[in-house]
């Protein structure tokens, strides 16, 4: 499997996480599955509305974002293109900023872990890191 | 210039180069497709499981009449009933997301009548010190100015806030800040004053079988669960259609107490 279908395949798994955290918000799940934590507690505190927006529908569409970069870059036409390795680093790259920031801010003002956003902090790790080295190869091969 | 199927092997034969690229599709393809079922039977199972489940051995039915909180015209042509927890999430987001747009277009439009059921569960802690709080603020006519404030700032006075042990404290603060008299409120709230009222309306959710908040009943129907705006307003429509062109007040909701009915500001 190539770098790009992992990363492809990591940003389906942040889909599915982010989609079911703003499920939650808008009220069509009832109940957040959190062993650890206190999931409803981030998910209700001001930090989970960004511009009237749940944040993790912005989480969802930088995922669905990256997925559609990692398909397109995957084909056989784009697997060597750097401006899609370049626009998945910068997307990556923020996304870890900001996830680090509410991360911040669940432990230090929130008070309270949500697991769930946890995980997708620490997917956006990996996906910067894998774009990082998909970014490299590219770059090599050129 | 790229050197396209660098993961393929330099130097093999093209044959060789696509029966890798096909079997590495595959994977990928396997891998992608046991992830999204993965993901989807679980999102769905979500979705699907109750809510919160109400402890109903332990509601003590008392001799005060359920009558809720009304909001809107009574004998409008349908009736909307609401049975939440102020300490439940997905009731929080609930009166947060949705329910401004039920009240400007579907209330206020007079299509229907809003009424708000305590129906505290056990398991939130301070819950119950809500309710009286939203019930003593009716006293003074903001109910429902109280019922938003402590939706949108459940984070502060809830379970697991810093205030978990001392919620009155915050819910002073809303008090003042919706210009009410503070002096009679906490006279109120102090006393539990309304105490049977919530009890009541509580144990009318228990004799509709309420089992997860939030829960509507809107017209004949009742639907556990929170939902979108548009959901709610297929259901208000298929209500009206359904209610007799001049309908009769409150086929649905129990019968309010004298002089209680309109209980509660109308926004």
């Amino acid at each position: 499997m190539s770098r790009r279908q992992t990363l492809a395949l990591l940003a389906v798994v942040g889909v599915c996480i982010a989609l079911y955290l703003t499920l939650y918000k808008i009220g069509v799940i009832g109940v957040l599955s959190c062993s650890i934590g206190s999931c409803e507690t981030v998910n209700t505190s001001r930090w989970s509305m960004l511009l009237g927006l749940p944040i993790a529908a912005w989480g969802l569409a930088a995922y669905v974002a990256l997925l559609l970069l990692a398909m397109v870059g995957s084909g056989e036409a784009h697997e060597s293109s750097i401006p899609i390795a370049r626009t998945i680093v910068a997307l990556s790259a923020w996304s870890v900023l900001f996830s680090a920031f509410l991360t911040y801010q669940e432990l230090f003002v929130i008070r309270a872990i949500c697991i769930w956003c946890v995980s997708s902090a620490l997917l956006w790790v990996v996906i910067f890191a894998l774009s990082v080295a998909d970014l490299r190869a590219v770059s090599r091969a050129e | 210039m790229a050197n396209k199927g660098v993961d393929g092997g330099r130097g093999r034969r093209p044959g060789v180069v696509n029966k890798q690229r096909g079997n590495s599709s595959q994977r990928f393809y396997m891998a992608l497709a046991l992830v999204i079922v993965v993901g989807a039977i679980f999102i769905v199972r979500a979705a699907r499981a109750p809510r919160a489940i109400a402890n109903v051995t332990t509601v003590p039915v008392t001799a005060a009449q359920a009558e809720g909180y009304l909001m809107g015209n009574p004998n409008a042509p349908v009736q909307i009933l609401e049975f939440a927890d102020f300490e439940c999430p997905a009731c929080g987001n609930f009166a947060v997301i949705t329910e401004p747009d039920v009240r400007n277009r579907i209330v206020n439009t007079g299509l229907a009548s809003y009424r708000f059921f305590d129906f505290p569960l056990p398991m939130h802690k301070n819950t119950m010190a809500a309710s009286n709080a939203a019930a003593c603020a009716a006293d003074q006519g903001k109910f429902w100015e109280m019922h938003d404030e402590l939706f949108r700032n459940q984070p502060e006075w809830n379970g697991e806030s810093d205030n978990k042990d001392n919620p009155k404290k915050v819910f002073l603060g809303y008090v003042k800040a919706l210009g009410m008299n503070t002096d009679t409120w906490e006279k109120c709230f102090d006393s539990q004053a309304h105490q049977s009222r919530i009890l009541a309306n509580q144990a009318e959710g228990v004799r509709r079988n309420v089992q997860s908040t939030p829960t509507f009943v809107i017209g004949k129907r009742q639907i556990p669960g929170a939902m979108s705006y548009d959901a709610f307003k297929a259901y208000v429509d298929s209500a009206a259609k359904e209610a007799p062109v001049a309908a009769k007040p409150d086929s649905a909701a129990p019968k309010p107490a004298a002089g209680s009915a309109t209980k509660g500001s109308t926004k």
